[in-house]
């Protein structure tokens, strides 16, 4: 739709208060032949019922758990159907019903959003959110070809069979707009690569130079191979509580507010509309940037975000972004990803992206950092996972233990390395509220999510 | 038949062994796979088939109560604004370029030689950008450019069109 009905713009009410108290993932890597999937999922489930501190021990939360929700991207990579079931039996959770969720990328935010709604409804008030992916079955090449099935099948996959060549028209036209370089690209893949050598579980850590970044091997002009998050192989999970329940197994629960907003799956299907404003931005504001790029969303924007954004903080109460939020994780599978959600998520008025990484804000010591956990393009997007990890990234963050899960010498020999000698924190001081955007197809499917302290 | 349902029987392997692929730290099998799906175009048959006779055929919602009566390209049979059917419509074979990428690193079973330049086009009169690739030449955005059509020969695919500069 490309105008609102009074309805459509409701603003998402929780029946009750919903928190999250813990979370676990695997290292991620490219090919994971030690374990089954069932295996890897455990190992996420156990480190989040074991390493959080939590007031209870394993099995009395496992005798609290009364409902499970479980992301994953598609049955193409798993090469089996109903994973869920065989998820759900290996943790030893039947008959407590689960349900599984495929939005895409989008999938791990989804699964979060229909924890949480569980929570929020009553139906459950201890709930396991898991999500996983194993991209490790078939060849790079191949893998390519089932992501861009993501794309239209009729009219798109085609045109690539690869998702860099759906987000790179993106950046093209993006750079044409708003005088985006590739310089600040590249910025953007050295930033998130380098936060991800302070994380044990990061599948491609690395301190690149601008140089190395922009001769990487092209993947789909402009986006070079160090500007694309790779396939990954792992599992992550989160565990979502009413108050009580909350309070009973944590000292320092987190609340959660999330929303989601959809968009067409082809871009080219975007038609033409009125800017969605979020708390911060005045009617008004953007009628000159709409006279010089009348097509908004079009090519350079994404109104799932938008919607999902404009949603959450009315839901969590949020005037100022980014004086507000302490960091942010978002959905930088691309680059040009990571760019085009500044504005929809307000860090930056629309057009005006770029200053979000140039200004600083978006580094460590900044106003609001970024992807401090690797992101995408550091650490993983073992698909059906990512959004659930994002969130334990931030869930860590607003806890004060990122030191706990990413400095602790027992992470790194998990993940078989060593930690390095010029490891450093990444820990935001005093953090008390973190975003996490999860983000499918070109803007198909966003969830904007936020984790606020809550004691 | 009927009668097999009271016979002892003994059964015997008819598979194809599994390769390993690799055997430490764990057995990991190689699994092949080989299929093909029946796809309908449904609704959208007169699109395919129009390409296949040098024409674009669109769909356009004529509903006088539509709130935001729109020419789609791609076609959809119905209209997302107001639920009606749409109507087909031919429309100009030409373009300009809206955004543009080259394709470099493909996925598995591309079926143009890479690099390749991928194209989204806009057309006069029609409310999407269209998709598709550039047989010859550089595009820049804003550059015109002309269909051609595969009416040799079809692919039956969206790739019986592409685009040269006009």
């Amino acid at each position: 739709m490309i105008t609102f009905g009074k309805g459509n713009l409701r603003i998402p009410k929780w029946s009750k208060r919903v928190f999250m108290v813990a979370g676990g993932c695997t290292p991620f890597r490219k090919y994971y032949p030690e374990y089954k999937l069932e295996e890897l999922v455990m190992m996420a489930y156990k480190m989040m019922l074991e390493e959080n501190n939590l007031k209870l021990s394993p099995l009395e939360i496992k005798d609290s758990i009364n409902f499970a929700v479980y992301g994953e991207f598609a049955d193409h990579f798993q090469d089996q159907l109903l994973c869920e079931a065989k998820i759900h039996d290996y943790l030893g959770l039947d008959p407590l019903y689960n349900v599984g969720i495929k939005t895409g990328g989008a999938t791990g935010g989804a699964s979060v959003l229909m924890g949480a709604q569980a929570i929020a409804s009553g139906y459950a008030n201890c709930c396991l959110v898991a999500g996983w992916e194993r991209m490790d079955e078939v060849d790079t090449r191949t893998g390519n070809f089932y992501i861009s099935t993501a794309a239209c099948k009729d009219f798109e996959t085609r045109m690539g069979r690869i998702y860099s060549s759906y987000y790179a028209p993106m950046a093209n036209r993006f750079a044409w707009a708003y005088d985006l370089n590739d310089s600040v690209r590249a910025k953007i893949a050295i930033k998130n690569r380098h936060y991800a050598t302070m994380n044990p579980n990061a599948q491609q850590p690395g301190d690149h130079t601008e140089e190395e970044v922009l001769k990487s091997r092209m993947s789909a002009y402009p986006l070079r191979f160090l500007e694309c998050c790779a396939m990954t192989a792992g599992a992550a999970s989160v565990l979502l509580c009413d108050e009580e329940m909350a309070y009973k197994l944590s000292d320092h629960p987190v609340e959660v507010f999330i929303a989601g907003g959809t968009h067409t799956l082809r871009v080219a299907d975007r038609r033409p509309m009125d800017i969605p404003l979020l708390p911060n931005e005045k009617p008004g504001m953007y009628k000159e940037f709409l006279a010089k790029n009348p097509r908004w969303p079009g090519f350079e924007s994404f109104l799932a975000a938008r919607f999902a954004a404009y949603l959450t903080y009315r839901m969590a109460g949020i005037q100022e972004p980014i004086e507000e939020l302490d960091l942010v994780e978002l959905h930088d599978a691309f680059t040009i990803s990571d760019v085009q959600t500044y504005g929809d998520i307000g860090l930056r008025p629309y057009g005006q992206e770029v200053d979000y990484v140039t200004s600083g804000d978006a580094y460590f010591g900044g106003k609001c950092p970024s992807n401090l956990s690797g992101g995408l393009l550091g650490t993983m997007h073992a698909v059906g996972a990512t959004g659930i990890w994002q969130s334990a990234e931030c869930l860590w963050q607003v806890q004060n233990k990122y030191d706990q899960f990413h400095g602790d010498a027992k992470w790194w020999k998990r993940a078989g390395k060593k930690k390095p000698k010029n490891w450093t924190s990444l820990q935001v001081k005093d953090a008390k509220q973190a975003l996490w955007v999860s983000h499918a197809g070109v803007g198909s499917h966003v969830t904007v999510g936020i984790l606020r302290k809550a004691w | 038949m009927a009668e097999n349902y009271e016979k002892a029987i003994k059964t015997k392997y008819i598979g194809k062994p599994l390769t390993l692929h690799d055997e430490k730290p764990a057995w990991v099998v190689d699994s092949p796979r080989a299929m093909s799906h029946i796809h309908t175009y449904g609704l959208l048959t007169p699109f395919f088939q129009g390409l296949t006779q040098g024409k674009l055929m669109a769909t356009k919602c004529t509903n006088p109560k539509c709130p935001h009566p729109s020419v789609w390209l791609p076609p959809r049979a119905d209209c997302p604004d107001c639920y009606e059917r749409m109507k087909w419509v031919k429309v100009p074979s030409q373009g300009t370029i809206y955004t543009f990428t080259l394709v470099d690193y493909a996925g598995i079973g591309v079926e143009m030689k890479t690099p390749y330049w991928q194209i989204d086009v806009a057309i006069k009169g029609v409310d999407t950008i269209f998709k598709g690739y550039l047989e010859s030449g550089k595009p820049e955005i804003g550059m015109k450019v002309k269909a051609k059509f595969r009416t040799e020969n079809p692919t039956h695919t969206i790739l019986d069109v592409c685009w040269v500069p006009a």
